[in-house]
């Protein structure tokens, strides 16, 4: 570094170069940060996404093209058996059918039922509600496969098995919703259902007008919970229904591997289309997760 | 009601929690028009009185009348009184419009009535350009107003407002206050004020109920809760800085009464009987006069506090008795002065030995 003669500083020119040399080393360390970033999200990326191409990719191969080697990563021309097996020779669309309406009506009813058991445990003072919540809690750790068989008896005593309601009434049980409706109701402040006392609300009306609307963001979550895992759910559709029209989805896939002989192309096509309605479900919720702030309601 | 029934009374009321008393035996007949100030420290059953006038708190005992009518039994709905609460309790997922309309939607009135009496609410508090945004959108002092309007569109017999302007900045505060007084004047309807800030109460009430662990103190205008106290708690809770107390016992050895305790002085025209007593004296009727004034008190400046047009002065009178006087902020007091200070008869007040006011 240039020192001037005389002072020992040293020269604003070289000070100038000095800097902008600085600047230049950390705007490429930078630049190689971010690279590196990029370069690390796109392996995750892959890895994530791998699995689903190849199985898009075998739905849209013949059974010898599945098997050739180098595999080919673009299905061209497209071979579209595989669908059209499934859609028309078997009973996928039924069992989708199926799935759909009992999700759906979980869902549905969950959402109401558990929300307003929630709203009965955060707000209404009655005797020996902490001993309900308490069994709730506890009977959250009870395993599925303890419950099947008690579960199976009863629906049997009722007459209920292999209908539809065997599928949609056991579900309803499930005290998570109610616990995590609890939790989201208990965030609201105890002036905002006064004043709708005042305004002249009943107790279910502050329930529908006031904190429904203020808890959606609660309500979404639960809604695609119990979606999904009434979608995926095996064990008890699998015991609870003996005929093919009420098979749903994933009974009816593993029926689809356990009888019709190792056809990955059909296999992989039936893990495509159940894709599609989560895949939906999903788009059409990810909107309603925001709710109005409360920011407004209150004084900060 | 009539013209001389009160437009709210309270006969008897208590409230408890267990084996916790909230509130007890509380009497108070609040007249048509008059604005009232519950005021007391955190904790006193203010605000639970207030929620038990409005019907959102089960009475344990006693009984609420809401315009001559016995309100123990009515729903919050039915009891025509409006609320502002401390938190505005704005519904979020609303507009201005909505909300302020909400009230009157629930007791079924027509779209057009409603239209009509949300836009004269919002005209009122100039919210005029509001109407149509959501309360997170707004300011603090909007937010406020919309609050207001919601109580005011329903016309009640009563306004009952719980703290409404706790939590706002100082000048919001001042500016909402003068808002709130002059709605009073306009609409003329009976308000019940909630309230720990005593300028506040002082300011804006035609009446001061002051509390204190659930049980009233005192009832009376402003001057009257701040010149003649109730009690010692009264004293000391109005006025800032607070009443001056000296325990001690009144004397009548030698046929002259006289109060004994850290000095003695004579206590001519109040007529208290012998024992314990607490002698006050409010900090501006306390006199700083020359070290030769007869029947004075010597003293020693401790603290000059200048706060601008006044000046407070404390002084020790005797060992470990200081006395606060209020004096002209031009004054010139130094601390270590060595003063006199007087205690005018007039102005004295003294509290037997449970702390009530001796008349």
């Amino acid at each position: 570094m240039a020192v001037e003669a005389g002072t020992g500083r040293v020269a604003p020119a070289e000070l100038r170069r000095s800097a902008v040399d600085h600047a230049r080393a950390r705007r490429a360390s930078r630049r190689r940060n971010e690279l590196l970033r990029h370069l690390a999200l796109a392996v995750i990326t892959f890895i994530l996404v791998a699995p689903f191409y190849y199985v898009f990719l075998a739905s849209l191969k013949n059974a010898t093209e599945i098997f050739s080697y180098p595999p080919k990563l673009l299905p061209f021309p497209p071979f579209f058996g595989n669908y059209k097996k499934l859609l028309f020779d078997t009973g996928f669309l039924r069992w989708m059918f199926n799935t759909l309406f009992v999700a759906g009506s979980v869902t549905t009813l969950k959402i109401f039922l558990d929300s307003m058991a929630g709203y009965a445990l955060a707000k209404i003072d009655m005797t020996g509600k902490k001993v309900v919540f308490l069994a709730m809690l506890i009977l959250l750790m009870v395993p599925i496969g303890a419950l099947v068989v008690p579960l199976w008896a009863l629906m049997s005593s009722f007459g209920l098995i292999d209908t539809y309601a065997a599928l949609i009434l056991p579900p309803l049980a499930n005290p998570l919703g109610a616990i995590l409706m609890r939790q989201f109701i208990l965030g609201l402040p105890k002036d905002l259902e006064n004043a709708a006392r005042l305004d002249g609300l009943s107790e279910f009306g502050i329930y529908w007008r006031i904190v429904l609307p203020l808890i959606k963001p609660g309500l979404v979550v639960l809604a695609v919970i119990i979606f999904t895992d009434q979608f995926m759910s095996f064990i008890w559709p699998l015991i609870a229904t003996t005929s093919d029209e009420l098979q749903v989805l994933t009974v009816g896939v593993a029926a689809l591997r356990a009888h019709g002989g190792a056809n990955y192309g059909l296999w992989s096509a039936s893990a495509v289309m159940s894709l599609i309605p989560v895949g939906v479900f999903f788009f059409v919720l990810q909107r309603q997760f925001l709710a109005r702030s409360l920011a407004g309601a209150l004084k900060q | 009601m009539t013209a001389t029934q009160p437009a709210i009374e309270l006969i008897d009321v208590g409230k408890h929690y267990g084996s916790v008393s909230v509130l007890t035996g509380v009497n108070l007949a609040i007249a048509d028009g008059e604005f009232i100030a519950l005021l007391g420290p955190s904790g006193c059953g203010k605000s639970t009185l207030l929620k038990l006038i409005a019907g959102l708190e089960e009475l344990s005992g006693g009984e609420i009348y809401v315009g001559g009518q016995l309100a123990n039994y009515l729903k919050p709905s039915d009891r025509d009184v409006a609320m502002v609460f401390q938190n505005y309790a704005l519904y979020p997922h609303m507009t201005v419009r909505e909300n302020i309309g909400f009230p009157l939607k629930m007791r079924g009135l027509a779209k057009e009535a409603i239209g009509e009496k949300v836009q004269a609410a919002a005209a009122f508090l100039q919210l005029g350009a509001q109407l149509d945004r959501f309360p997170d959108e707004l300011s603090g002092g909007q937010r406020q107003r919309v609050a207001l309007g919601r109580a005011i569109v329903r016309e009640p017999l009563a306004f009952l407002m719980d703290e409404p302007l706790s939590n706002l900045d100082a000048l919001l505060r001042v500016e909402m206050r003068t808002e709130l007084v002059r709605l009073h004047k306009r609409v003329g309807r009976t308000t019940i004020y909630v309230t720990h800030d005593q300028v506040e109460a002082m300011t804006m009430a035609n009446r001061i109920v002051l509390m204190h662990k659930g049980v009233i103190q005192q009832v009376g205008t402003p001057s009257e809760v701040y010149s003649r106290p109730a009690n010692t708690f009264v004293a000391t809770f109005v006025g800032s800085p607070p009443m001056n107390l000296f325990q001690g016992r009144v004397d009548s050895a030698g046929g002259c009464r006289k109060f004994v305790g850290a000095f003695e002085l004579p206590l001519d025209g109040i007529a208290a009987s012998e024992g314990t007593a607490t002698l006050g004296i409010r900090p501006e009727q306390v006199q700083i006069v020359p070290t030769d004034t007869p029947q004075a008190l010597g003293a020693t400046v401790e603290l000059v506090e200048r706060v601008g047009a006044d000046s407070f002065v404390v002084s020790q009178i005797a060992d470990g008795v200081t006395i606060n006087a209020r004096v002209d902020g031009a004054r010139q007091v130094r601390e270590g002065d060595r003063v006199a200070v007087r205690l005018p008869a007039a102005e004295l007040r003294l509290f037997d030995a449970a702390g009530r006011a001796v008349d």
